[in-house]
């Protein structure tokens, strides 16, 4: 039950773009088509999926004060370390990928890079850190709501914006400014799951 | 030169992360010193700002080692409870907790890992009979935490001091910023005997007819930073709950031992 | 100085705007604008280590490995954003001040901008365009950063630098102005206002 809690509040409650508003930039620019939208969501809730266990582990048993023996703190070094984690995990996937499943490659290549720099990796990293997650368990769970609802959030908005390519929308806003104000839009109606508590 | 060479690829990432590591470590470990004194000054003119002796803007501009004295010059004793109420240790006079210290009291009391399962919870009383106790916890993006003063009735909030690492400017921040949330907390009364000892609620806080607050345990969230006021919330919940038997059992006690130069002195405020 | 440095610096902050026409650092605006003062302590710090970054990746530019790239310059960025939180921190003078940056490290290190201009440009040219690049670049965020806090705390707080500006004429703030889906509107505004302007960059 505390899993299915936790796993329904991180893809609403908590959502990664409408709760937290981050990842934004890979967010605004990869949603112009429902296909690539679904495939770096897809990307992301992978990487979410290995590296949060993973920094998991590392702040756990390495990073947080007195893990690594009496009196040792290094957690001044879990920014670095979190970010190094996913920045190899990115690329780790990227060289599998290429190597084993050139279609997948050839679909989600583009996307793979552009992972590392998404704040919502690093947030997920450091929100777990927060959070206080009891065991491995809990932080794959959470990994995986997030993750979906990163998904949820560009795969609805490429819809959106696929619609909106038919619409009368006035010259200078068109593209990047319709789309800053229908997420901000988005971002009010998703206020309505706040106040749930689970 | 071939930079996508294999071996070259491994050497050269080593070769920077072993140079990063070595730096960030020397930097940290030989600026350690400092830095420790300059959070144990701000921790302390947290709790002298919380334990009202003064602003937090006073104390910032009198510098550490006047902070320090007047530190010195007020508290009378310091000593550590566990969550049943009894009495662990005396701390010496000038131990503060500081924010990561509390953190790791934080684990104690939540039974979360790299514990002791035994929380070892300090209580600083002042000359005035003011006791301070720190509460701590997650907010939105990073820890909050802070002072809380109770008068001698154990119960009687008499000044409170919020700090954060990074909650939003202008919204969760004002935990810090905004002296008439923390204000707000003067006053009012925690109830030690429920599960809800402390209450920060949206809009919500019952006032009396001429808008002043009802003295009781609410008092009114942060408008727009729902995340932060909800994490400070539970973050008081948590640390004054462990508290509860401490100041149920041991604050009337308190009373009766106190000097009567001290009972004076508190009859005042 | 001649045409090219001169553009180098002047297109970011216009024509080439990184939040409004690149897409980039969009996070970190929308955090940090609430108020004014939140803004300009970000303007100016993402413009300190986006200039200093792209001169030290511009430097080595050429023994990156092209596979670990990223990691290098993840951690190159991170490192000189954490030895400068270290370095105030240290210092009574300064530890106040390190207070309100250390807010915004997690947001400098993740943000696009840093990791957009040394992918983009420190990475094939020379260290002084790059320096110069960086600052641009961080301008150019700031600038707009600015804009919209300046809308923000006007309209959300009725003030400005924290000093009372409408509330003394009977304002009610308005709450929905400092929830951050009210900025993503208002960059919205922004970018309508200079797409008007310049009719080049209009999507069809």
């Amino acid at each position: 039950m505390e899993y299915l809690s936790l796993f329904v509040k991180s893809i609403f409650v908590d959502n990664m773009i409408f709760a937290y508003f981050l990842g934004m930039c890979s967010f605004l620019a990869v949603s112009k088509n429902v296909k690539t939208a679904a495939g770096l969501g897809v990307a992301v809730i992978f990487v979410l999926l290995v590296t949060l266990p993973i920094n998991y582990l590392l702040n756990t048993y390495v990073l947080a004060p007195d893990a690594l023996a009496e009196g040792v703190d290094l957690s001044f070094l879990s920014f670095i370390i979190f970010i190094a984690v996913i920045a190899a995990i990115v690329q780790v996937v990227e060289m599998v990928v290429e190597k084993f499943s050139p279609s997948l490659y050839s679909a989600l290549g583009i996307f793979l890079p552009l992972i590392a720099v998404n704040c919502a990796i690093l947030g997920g990293s450091l929100f777990m850190q927060q959070k206080d997650f009891l065991n491995v368990g809990e932080s794959v769970v959470y990994a995986l709501g997030s993750g979906i609802g990163w998904f949820l959030a560009i795969v609805s908005l490429a819809a959106i914006r696929e619609k909106m390519s038919y619409s009368n929308v006035p010259a200078a806003l068109k593209g990047l400014g319709i789309t800053f104000i229908t997420v901000g839009l988005m971002g009010i109606a998703f206020m309505t799951f706040m106040g749930i508590s689970l | 030169m071939n930079t996508n060479n294999n071996v070259y690829t491994v050497i050269y990432t080593t070769i920077i992360v072993v140079v990063v590591a070595a730096v960030l470590a020397f930097v940290s470990e030989s600026l350690k010193g400092k830095q420790d004194a300059n959070e144990k000054a701000d921790t302390i003119s947290q709790m002298l700002t919380a334990a009202q002796f003064g602003t937090k803007a006073e104390f910032q501009k009198m510098g550490n080692a006047a902070v320090l004295a007047k530190y010195a010059e007020e508290i009378a004793r310091a000593f550590t409870v566990d969550t049943k109420g009894g009495k662990v240790a005396d701390l010496p006079l000038d131990k503060v907790y500081s924010p990561s210290e509390l953190k790791r009291q934080n684990y104690n009391i939540k039974g979360g890992q790299n514990v002791s399962g035994n929380p070892e919870l300090p209580v600083f009383i002042f000359k005035n009979g003011i006791t301070v106790v720190p509460v701590y916890g997650a907010g939105l993006w990073g820890p909050v935490w802070g002072y809380i003063a109770f008068g001698q009735d154990g119960k009687t909030i008499k000044g409170a001091y919020f700090d954060h690492e990074s909650e939003t400017a202008g919204l969760g921040a004002k935990i810090k910023d905004d002296p008439s949330f923390q204000a707000e907390f003067t006053g009012e009364q925690a109830d030690f005997s429920s599960a809800n000892v402390f209450d920060i609620v949206k809009g919500g806080s019952p006032k009396n007819a001429d808008g002043s607050e009802v003295i009781d345990n609410k008092i009114d969230a942060i408008t727009g930073a729902t995340m932060t006021s909800k994490g400070l919330d539970a973050a008081i919940d948590t640390w004054l709950g462990a508290y509860a038997r401490y100041f149920l059992a041991a604050a009337p006690a308190e009373e009766s031992c106190c000097s009567e130069a001290e009972k004076s002195n508190t009859e005042e405020d | 100085m001649n045409a090219k440095l001169k553009e180098t610096i002047l297109n970011p902050i216009f024509k080439g705007n990184p939040i409004t026409v690149l897409v980039l650092g969009i996070c970190s605006s929308l955090a940090v604008t609430v108020t004014l003062k939140g803004a300009l302590v970000m303007a100016l710090s993402v413009i300190v280590v986006t200039g200093i970054s792209s001169l030290i990746l511009s430097l080595l530019r050429n023994t990156i490995p092209g596979r670990v790239r990223i990691i290098v310059q993840l951690v190159v960025v991170a490192m000189m954003v954490i030895l400068v939180d270290q370095i105030l921190k240290s210092f009574e003078a300064t530890y106040a001040i390190d207070k309100q940056l250390s807010v915004y490290i997690g947001l400098i290190i993740t943000n696009c901008i840093v990791m957009g201009r040394i992918e983009a440009f420190a990475l094939g040219n020379t260290p002084w365009p790059s320096f110069l690049d960086g600052i641009a670049n961080g301008a150019g965020y700031g600038i707009i950063l600015l804009i919209v806090a300046f809308f923000r705390e006007l309209l959300g707080s009725g003030t400005l630098f924290g000093f009372d500006i409408l509330n003394r004429f009977g304002y009610v703030p308005n709450n929905l102005v400092i929830l951050p889906p009210f900025a993503l509107i208002l960059l919205g505004c922004i970018v309508w206002v200079q797409r008007s302007i310049q009719k080049d960059l209009q999507e069809k």
